[in-house]
């Protein structure tokens, strides 16, 4: 499936695509930034509360758009496209899984988590289990994950930019290369300005930026090549026919299982992002916090329901470009051309520059909007978890933000360099981070909110396992891309049954039962433990800065109506 | 070192007639949520009973629109990819890319309004420590005692009722 994908990885230059300096797109771009960072600038914040959870003060509809903006980073905006064009039905399943996923997060652990109300999740898995070792697992993990996560970001902010800025080239770094490093030095000191109430403003705003210029390029692309008028979501059905077969057939690129597998993956991913759930603790209560999951789905879905046309739009103007060939032709479309067809669609249609640098400009914005997410809780993971929980007990407010801040920049310069010769396309890459939060962070949420008796040997056993059958298959599958000149995977029969995309689909039962199988045979967990995770399921209102440890140790023993 | 481990939940919980016995509302009122058990597969409190069987209904509903056409597809791949009368989609396709995200929006929703109802029906009432955010619920929680949404309510729920529904 990623075969197609990783031809021309070493040269990573569109196709067809217009690399050069372009005047009023680049103004675009980086007024946009500058509005990003002015807004961060006027919600800057100094403490670590505000930093952390925005002081809880977010509503429904302006959490579901941070939702949205948070959720939606250059995966969706470009690798979506790009998934759907090379390898048809199977892309489909990243459709699936990165929409329904929202709903089994919403029955099972929204509110739960909300209740539970712990900034992170290290500090979830911490406090539920009592044990330093289960948060500094879990804290690697989140780190690993923001990590993993943002070299696909990384890769598709470099390739947009490559249309806006053209081919920076300096200092021996190739122009895909050179523009790796001016994204990131943007998105980095655009961060290290601005804390997660800064963050959340622009949330709202970069949702907004970055669905209207996905809609727009849509609909205008449709329009005005006549694919389609009022619903091009149901309107390019009508064109699949004169796409290639390989567009629409079923399992021409993968086998069922793996389409399984991938989207599981992807379902369990998004319960156990930490980037999604730290949403749950902007909110003012449980209500708002389910009805912002439904309107953020929502947000996703408008763009998620016009991928798939957009795509299909694409494809066929790639097919019918003169300048190109085919796309499952040979050359078929590369790699990194379909990591950025929502831009050279509007490119090929023959839309003004401008146009174009707009459509660029919100892919742009998915991409910052996502990578300030993970690199907040990628870093908040060092700063609260590891340093001050584990390190320095009595860090002050002021060490808390400088170590917070120097995560960022940690992770900023890690990011740069693995994006500087990535391994796989936009999509893949999220979904290998996805494989690590569904099979490490999600049997640990899930049993900690609705087994009361999953103690701490349980979580800590658990969470080694799904360590070790996530890495495994990275190893098998992603080492050889480096090593080797074929790239083909060290086991072939593993990365079969166990590919590393989909990881989670064996991961998980097998984390469950070691988590289940362990916790039952080691002592129960201590009764306030307990106790807090039955508040979490008490159906009774709580306020809107209390957690259900303080409701436990506070009044529990006496119910205010007894 | 092993003393306790037999994982039977130690502390007895109160109010489990099964939720039978009167007004939900009581029945909330009378239960001591901290000394109910907590576990998935076996409910301790007539709260989290009812709230689990939505939960399910909802998932295997889930889990049938996401696996279900690509599994079909799987088995009867030619009925599945018949092309369908004038959008021209092949089924399959648009039983995944359009009606896997669309259902899913539709679900939450359905579980976010199942949830206030379940609320209101147990006297649960979020205002105190909310504005109205809103969602475009009829949310309102339980200030009318639970009275509201009649309509909505199943009927086994309102044999349930033995005390005429009036709560306050």
């Amino acid at each position: 499936m990623t075969g197609t994908a990783t031809v021309l990885q070493s040269e990573l230059l569109p196709q067809g695509m217009d690399v050069s300096f372009k005047l009023a797109p680049a103004i675009l771009v980086l007024g946009m930034l500058g509005t990003f960072l002015l807004i961060g600038f006027v919600f800057r914040v100094a403490d670590t509360e505000d930093m952390w959870v925005a002081g809880r003060s977010i509503g429904n509809i302006e959490n579901g758009m941070a939702i949205g903006a948070n959720w939606m980073s250059a995966a969706s905006y470009l690798g979506m496209a790009a998934l759907i064009a090379l390898s048809g039905f199977y892309g489909l399943a990243f459709v699936v899984g990165w929409t329904t996923g929202y709903f089994i997060l919403l029955i099972f652990m929204a509110a739960q988590m909300r209740r539970f109300g712990k900034y992170t999740a290290p500090d979830f898995v911490g406090d539920r289990f009592n044990s330093d070792s289960a948060r500094a697992i879990a804290a690697i993990t989140t780190f690993l994950i923001a990590f993993v996560y943002a070299i696909g970001q990384a890769r598709g902010m470099a390739l947009v930019g490559l249309y806006i800025f053209g081919d920076l080239g300096f200092a021996g770094f190739s122009g895909y290369q050179a523009m790796v490093i001016f994204m990131m030095t943007i998105t980095v000191g655009y961060l290290t300005l601005s804390g997660m109430l800064g963050a959340t403003k622009n949330m709202a705003v970069q949702y907004v930026i970055l669905i209207s210029a996905f809609l727009a390029g849509m609909y205008v692309v449709g329009w005005t090549q006549g694919y389609s008028t009022v619903l091009p979501q149901i309107e390019y059905g009508m064109l699949l026919s004169e796409l290639g077969n390989e567009f629409t057939e079923p399992f021409a690129n993968s086998s069922p299982y793996l389409w399984i597998a991938t989207c599981f993956s992807l379902v369990v991913g998004t319960c156990g992002l930490p980037h999604v759930l730290v949403r749950f603790y902007t909110v003012e209560n449980e209500r708002t916090a389910r009805w912002s999951t439904v309107t953020g789905l929502f947000f996703i879905c408008l763009l998620y329901l016009g991928a798939p046309a957009y795509t299909a739009f694409g494809t066929r103007l790639y097919d019918l470009n003169s300048a190109t060939g085919t796309t499952y032709g040979d050359p078929g479309m590369s790699g990194s051309t379909a990591d950025v067809l929502v831009v050279i669609a509007a490119q090929f249609a023959n839309l003004p520059q401008w146009f174009v640098g707009l459509v660029a400009a919100g892919g742009i914005a998915a991409a910052i909007a996502t990578t300030a997410g993970l690199f907040i809780t990628g870093s908040s993971a060092v700063s609260h978890d590891i340093y001050t929980n584990l390190i320095n007990e009595d860090a002050t407010q002021r060490q808390q933000i400088l170590v917070g801040r120097l995560g960022i920049i940690a992770l900023g310069v890690l990011t740069t360099l693995a994006a500087l010769d990535p391994a796989a396309p936009i999509a893949a890459l999220v979904s290998y981070a996805f494989s690590l939060a569904g099979a490490v962070l999600f049997p640990m949420f899930f049993l900690g909110l609705w087994w009361e008796n999953t103690n701490r040997e349980g979580a800590l056993a658990g969470m080694l396992t799904g360590l070790t059958i996530w890495v495994i298959p990275m190893i098998n599958e992603v080492v050889p891309t480096y090593t080797t000149s074929t790239g083909d995977p060290f086991v072939p029969v593993l990365a079969q049954w166990v590919p590393a995309i989909g990881s989670a689909l064996v991961a998980v039962p097998i984390v469950f039962a070691v988590t289940i199988g362990v916790s039952a045979m080691t002592d129960e967990p201590p009764i306030e433990t307990k106790r807090v995770v039955r508040q979490c399921h008490s159906p009774e209102p709580m306020g809107q800065q209390q957690a259900a440890e303080d409701v436990v140790t506070d009044g529990g023993e006496t119910p205010a109506d007894d | 070192m092993a003393d306790n481990n037999t994982q039977d939940s130690t502390d007895e919980r109160t109010a489990t007639d099964g939720g039978v016995a009167g007004h939900h509302g009581q029945s909330h009122r009378n239960t001591d949520y901290l000394n109910a058990e907590v576990n998935l597969l076996n409910p301790s409190t007539p709260f989290m009973r009812d709230h689990l069987r939505i939960i399910w209904t909802g998932f295997v509903t889930w889990a049938i629109l996401v696996f279900g056409p690509v599994l079909l597809t799987a088995a009867m791949p030619d009925l599945m990819t018949t092309t369908m009368p004038v959008i021209e989609f092949p089924l399959h396709y648009f039983l995944v890319a359009v009606c896997g995200p669309s259902g899913a929006l539709i679900l939450s929703a359905w579980y976010a309004r199942k949830r206030d109802q379940l609320d209101a029906k147990y006297g649960i009432d979020h205002t105190t420590t909310t504005e109205s955010g809103g969602g475009g619920s009829e949310d309102a929680a339980a200030t009318d005692g639970g009275e509201r949404s009649q309509s909505d309510r199943d009927p086994r729920q309102d044999a349930e009722r033995s005390d005429g529904g009036v709560s306050e």
